[in-house]
């Protein structure tokens, strides 16, 4: 594991080393080459962790979100060359910096084994986050949003320590790999259901769930583009990582505690993505879609069925792919309309055709076509809730009836109509932003030929 | 004043507080104790104005009652035990009169109220003093006596106290003040795990008193007194905005900055002590205090005020010379990773 992190740690001594014409150069193709170092970690040889040493391992789980956030940076490093084109050379590289570190603690937050290890190195994410949010977004809302975002996850993650270290006095470690072996039944009794409770709300909020994801869609809209890249991809996936691992300690409270959260999730999810159709803002309707799709993983990692789990990986994957896509699409926007408001920049297909081959794939994954990932992993969602309980296939279909309604209504604003007659002067896409969009939409469409990679530690 | 006297002064704090440190008897304690109070007062007043005047006077009165507090506890102690030793102190009323008197001499709520009003009242660098090495005599007192402690009432006063460093510094932009209600934060932090283990409140005492060191250093450096005059710094030296973001996110007690290394140490002390909801308040309260820091960093260093050096330009004078600037940022962010080096102190 350190064959990924120090090399992603040296990058920070690369970008200020670097000359002024090659610190894009440098950090995009290092990266790249770091991200394809972590590939090898796909090879699972068992449906056992690989382990690399006591304070690191990798599992079916892991694998493919460490590949993900690795193949993320030089992503993010792209997208970010035009908003910082401007600033001076040390900003660019303090902005660098940060990206990296952000990484590394994403790494090793990905591969941690100790459960302590993970909460500093997941608190430990906020801080960069919070820097490229608040120091490099655009608006003055930015200051709220970043606000928002650490409290609502500090908040969450505090009882989430004591919670931790009351579980190692119970059970003597908190090595993840030992645990999965002796689990016990937790007692049935007050004290174990706030345990539960303190255990989950840290995942929770990160999720977000419904009633907990007023600091999303202001963090993702506030947020510049590699913000939101990440936030999107990656962040939001270390709940749904966070939580399929700790349910595994948390039985057989999980069983009664899950209903209100998958009440919530249920509703949420149809609530957001009917928001979706009444967004004004761009980059506000995409962050709602991500609370959509986040629900549907909630309601999968609550249910605790091996099918169920194995569409919750595989909608992590893909969500991630596909909401960074359609981020980066936005910013394509943002960049030329300096308006984040879809219905200022309309009739783009007729200016620039590529790009809308790039929305309308976007699109087409977000709204779960067949045969990409993301509908391997909303069908093994909806399957297994439907074997839980009959009725949700009835919110599971309204709910995959407005993604689609909205992804195509998205598109739709977007692309097709008549241009608005004061886009005809924008520049035509960069090379930079085509390569972007097809090394998003790459993977997505390579994964849906061998998804097993992607379904998790209960395929068998 | 006068170099001569001023270091005399100073050494006579310093030996004060070693007085009270390394004695045996209860009688050199409480002479420490005055020697350390008498000693200060000069150093407070350095610019002698009616604020510093009155600051003065606040701290003398708070600290010469807790004295007196604290000597009458002695004598009770005496009368029970019949010896001047320096141990557990065994009579309960005695013991609650000493938690008293320390709690004044520390600034612990309910006895909080003249830590804001002193620091604000002198100069930065007696506030330094004021604020870090006063600590040091009472709380090396109440790490000798933590056996016999009231548990009630040491865990009321610290977790009010964390509550009081949180709210009070919600409503203030004098920087002094912000650094005077941190102290009561942290030093409720300290009290409450004394009983269970008393070296991690030494710990917390050397990290803190790292970071307040540090952030003082950094206020001194840009001469800022207000937020106002701090959000001036990315102008003049942009190197201490960054440095000043650092210490204060580690002030607020977030991973990986070293400052989250006391708070878990302590939450895990107070839990394997079967304690979980005091750990989960202190913790959530904790976050008040991150609040007022987070909004200190963004006007500092997170957004860039708009205002040139053309109009509200300071007098440009020699640069401070800062002792130990370098090693103190380095310790008061990076020490996290050594956290398994506490095990030297079993």
């Amino acid at each position: 594991m350190l064959k990924i992190i120090i090399p992603t740690i040296m990058l920070m001594p690369l970008t200020w080393l670097s000359k002024k014409n090659m610190i894009w150069i440098n950090t995009t193709t290092y990266s790249l080459l770091i991200s394809l170092i972590s590939l090898s970690l796909l090879n699972q040889p068992s449906n056992n962790s690989l382990n690399f040493s006591l304070m690191f391992f990798s599992d079916p789980l892991s694998a493919p979100l460490l590949v993900l956030t690795t193949w993320l940076l030089p992503l993010m490093l792209m997208a970010s060359q035009h908003h910082l084109s401007k600033e001076p050379l040390i900003r660019k590289k303090l902005y660098i910096t940060m990206l990296t570190m952000l990484q590394t603690f994403l790494i090793m937050t990905f591969t941690a084994t100790e459960l302590i290890s993970f909460y500093i190195l997941f608190e430990a994410t906020l801080v960069p986050t919070l820097i490229i949010i608040t120091r490099w977004g655009n608006q003055t809302e930015r200051l709220n949003a970043g606000l928002y975002f650490l409290f609502y996850t500090l908040m969450g993650s505090l009882p989430l320590l004591v919670a931790l270290i009351s579980i190692q006095n119970l059970t003597g470690s908190l090595n993840f790999l030992l645990i999965q072996y002796w689990n016990q039944a937790l007692p049935d009794s007050w004290s174990n259901i706030f345990l539960w409770l303190a255990c989950m709300m840290a995942f929770m909020v990160k999720m977000p769930l419904y009633g907990l994801h007023l600091w999303l869609p202001k963090a993702h809209v506030e947020a510049p583009i590699a913000g939101s890249m990440v936030l999107a991809a990656i962040l939001l996936k270390l709940g749904g990582y966070g939580m399929l691992r700790i349910t595994t300690m948390l039985n057989p409270q999980t069983s009664f505690m899950a209903y209100p959260f998958l009440m919530l999730s249920l509703w949420g999810m149809i609530m957001t993505s009917s928001i979706c159709l009444r967004q004004t803002d761009l980059k506000s309707l995409i962050a709602y879609s991500s609370v959509s799709h986040m629900a549907l993983v909630i309601v999968a990692v609550l249910i605790q069925t091996p099918w169920s789990y194995m569409g919750a990986t595989a909608l992590m994957i893909a969500h991630g792919l596909t909401s960074s896509m359609l981020f980066c699409l936005a910013n394509s926007n943002y960049e030329r309309t300096h308006s984040r408001t879809m219905i200022l920049a309309r009739g783009l297909q007729t200016l620039l055709p590529l790009m809308a081959a790039w929305w309308l794939l976007a699109s087409l994954t977000n709204l779960a076509l067949p045969p990409s990932i993301n509908l391997i992993g909303e069908l093994f969602v909806v399957m297994s809730s439907f074997s839980w309980s009959n009725i949700t296939i009835i919110l599971m279909g309204a709910n995959i009836t407005i993604t689609a309604l909205y992804s195509l209504y998205m598109l739709i604003t977007t692309q097709r109509g008549k241009y608005t007659h004061h886009i005809n002067s924008i520049k035509p896409s960069f090379t930079r932003e085509n390569a972007l969009m097809a090394l998003h939409m790459t993977p997505l469409l390579l994964l849906s030929l061998n998804p097993k990679i992607i379904l998790g530690f209960t395929y068998c | 004043m006068n170099p001569l006297i001023f270091t005399t002064i100073l050494m006579t704090v310093l030996l004060g507080t070693m007085i009270v440190m390394m004695s045996s008897h209860w009688l050199m304690i409480w002479i420490g104790f005055e020697m350390n109070l008498l000693a200060i007062i000069p150093i407070l007043m350095k610019k002698y104005n009616p604020r510093t005047m009155e600051a003065s006077t606040k701290y003398f009165l708070t600290q010469a009652t807790a004295s007196m507090l604290l000597m009458m506890a002695i004598i009770i102690n005496l009368m029970h035990s019949g010896q001047w030793t320096i141990t557990k102190v065994f009579n309960p009323t005695a013991s609650i009169i000493m938690t008293s008197a320390l709690a004044m001499k520390l600034g612990l709520t309910p006895f909080h109220f003249w830590v804001p009003e002193v620091t604000q009242g002198i100069s930065l660098t007696s506030g330094l003093i004021l604020l870090t090495w006063q600590k040091l005599a009472p709380m090396s007192i109440l790490y000798q006596i933590s056996p016999s402690i009231n548990l009630n009432i040491l865990l009321t006063m610290a977790v009010l106290s964390i509550l009081v460093g949180g709210w009070g510094g919600l409503n203030q932009t004098q920087l002094r003040k912000i650094m005077a209600y941190s102290s009561i934060a942290h030093m409720g932090w300290m009290t409450a795990v004394l009983v269970y283990n008393p070296t991690l409140t030494m710990l917390n005492m050397l990290i803190y008193i790292m970071m307040t060191l540090t952030m003082f250093m950094l206020f001194i450096h840009s001469s800022s007194t207000t937020t106002l005059s701090l959000s001036h710094t990315w102008n003049k030296t942009p190197l201490i905005t960054t440095l000043i973001l650092i210490t204060l996110l580690s002030m607020g007690g977030l991973p990986p900055l070293s400052g989250f290394m006391p708070k878990w140490m302590i939450i895990q002390e107070l839990t394997k002590n079967s304690s979980i909801i005091l750990p989960t308040l202190m913790a959530i309260m904790a976050l008040l205090n991150l609040y007022f820091y987070m909004r200190l960093t963004y006007s500092t260093s997170l957004t860039m005020f708009p205002s040139t050096n053309n109009m509200k330009m300071k007098w440009q004078f020699e640069t401070k010379r800062i002792t130990l600037l370098p090693p103190l940022i380095v310790m008061s962010s990076l020490l996290l990773p050594l956290t398994p080096m506490l095990s030297i102190l079993d």
